[in-house]
């Protein structure tokens, strides 16, 4: 059984079919073509599929898409700032914060969520922020290193 | 491993009666939702297969958080755990379900995790359940019969088995205005950041000076089929006799209450060293000085 639900993804109005055993990383990615929303574990634990809903950073593989009706949600590609990076894309390229990129999309998004909701935030902080995003290159220095650098 | 969800009746009603109505209806078919953090992962593996899923976020009642000198804490159903993090009576005044909170899952889960949530999920290991049984929480269950309140303790039945019925469910928790001088800690013991503990204890003491009146209280997590509250505290810490004899008997009330196991995350006997050392460092904690 399908179900028509009307949402904003990266500031764009879509109406999509989804069938209630869609989850919202499947509709983004498989229906949709965001193919920056990547699959992982599927259970909440790696945070790749994250996402922003309503501003806040969300693993998308443990949302059903109905749930999604009349509400906003943003992907990596909704970061760019009239087609151009910002400066936290910018900080990640400078601190070698990324290898093999998988989970590039859901560091931005978690560390754009924090760093609009605490502009500068301490170091602890930022590593309980990304304690759910699992990242199996660089060891995460780097990766805390540019949000750190972002923020100041 | 199975990739896609089985499938099922998504329904969001928008009322308690509206989801009552659905659950009577369908019986032991459906199930309620509300952060879904636990259900979609058991869904995904066919632990639970419901045909039909009743998401409770569209109901306004239970997205309700207040709290109010007298009555206390009400937690509605969809209270998400960041928003009680979030919230200054819980930080102020209910410390040990703050410490709780803060070394749950991860930001991003606790953004869609519940409260009432973790607690119907009733696993042994539920990090909120012990500094909810020293507050002497109670939860608010909606069926069509109306609405009653369930002690904490008797919610919990077994290893993720509670006392609700098929046409039941959580509307809200409730936790008592604790008195003044409240002080609480949830300590836990376990591998790394996301891992469950493997023992958590939360301890609560008010009234210290007054050893008639003292009030100490200790939960624990993982040591039992069941969170557990170890009643005999309370009445041991109201003996006049020396600090170190006190912590002795609470430490082995405790034990003779717990029946922890030997599984994945540890030892049976690790787990017992464990209660010993975690519930005297929380009431070091707690009383500092003071003893």
């Amino acid at each position: 059984m399908t179900q028509r639900i009307e949402l904003v993804i990266n500031d764009r109005c879509r109406t999509v079919e989804v069938a209630s055993n869609t989850t919202l990383l499947e509709m983004l990615r498989d229906q949709l073509k965001f193919k920056s929303v990547k699959p992982g574990c599927w259970r909440g634990d790696c945070g790749l599929c994250l996402v922003l809903i309503d501003g806040r950073p969300i693993k998308s593989c443990l949302v059903l898409a109905q749930e999604l009706d009349d509400r906003e949600v943003v992907t990596v590609e909704g970061l760019l700032d009239n087609g151009n990076i910002t400066r936290l894309h910018q900080s990640f390229i400078e601190k070698g914060a990324l290898q093999c990129g998988y989970c590039t999309p859901a560091f931005l998004l978690a560390s754009e969520a924090l760093l609009r909701r605490n502009p500068h935030p301490t170091r602890e902080r930022v590593c309980e922020s990304m304690n759910g995003i699992l990242c199996r290159c660089t060891g995460y220095k780097q990766i805390v290193d540019a949000i750190l650098a972002a923020s100041e | 491993m199975f990739v896609t969800l089985p499938e099922f009746e998504y329904h969001r009603p928008q009322t308690v009666s509206a989801a009552l109505d659905l659950l009577d209806q369908y019986g032991g078919g459906a199930t309620v939702m509300a952060g879904g953090t636990d259900l979609l992962v058991d869904m995904r593996y066919r632990i639970r297969v419901p045909e039909h899923v009743i998401d409770l976020k569209g109901i306004e009642e239970l997205g309700k958080l207040t709290f109010q000198p007298g009555e206390g804490l009400v937690i509605g159903a969809t209270v998400t755990l960041n928003r009680l993090l979030e919230y200054d009576a819980v930080q102020s005044r209910f410390g040990a379900l703050h410490d709780a909170l803060e070394d749950m899952c991860d930001d991003q889960v606790r953004n869609r995790a519940t409260l009432a949530g973790n607690l119907c999920t009733a696993s042994p290991a539920a990090d909120c359940a012990p500094p909810l049984l020293v507050f002497d929480a109670k939860v608010e269950v909606a069926s069509p019969a109306g609405r009653r309140m369930v002690d904490l303790p008797d919610l919990f039945t077994g290893v993720k088995e509670t006392s609700l019925g098929t046409d039941e469910m959580v509307t809200a928790v409730h936790v008592p205005e604790p008195p003044p001088d409240v002080q609480s800690r949830y300590l836990k013991g376990k591998r790394s950041s996301e891992d469950c503990a493997i023992v958590g204890v939360a301890a609560l003491v008010a009234r210290w000076d007054d050893p008639r009146d003292r009030v100490v209280r200790l939960a624990y997590s993982s040591v039992a089929p069941t969170p557990v509250r170890v009643y005999d505290v309370e009445r041991i810490f109201r003996q006049d006799k020396p600090w170190g004899d006190l912590v002795e008997e609470a430490v082995s009330a405790a034990l003779n209450r717990v029946s922890p196991i030997s599984d994945v995350r540890s030892s049976k006997e690790y787990r017992v060293h464990l209660i010993d050392v975690l519930t005297r460092l929380a009431l070091r904690e707690l009383l500092g000085g003071r003893r």
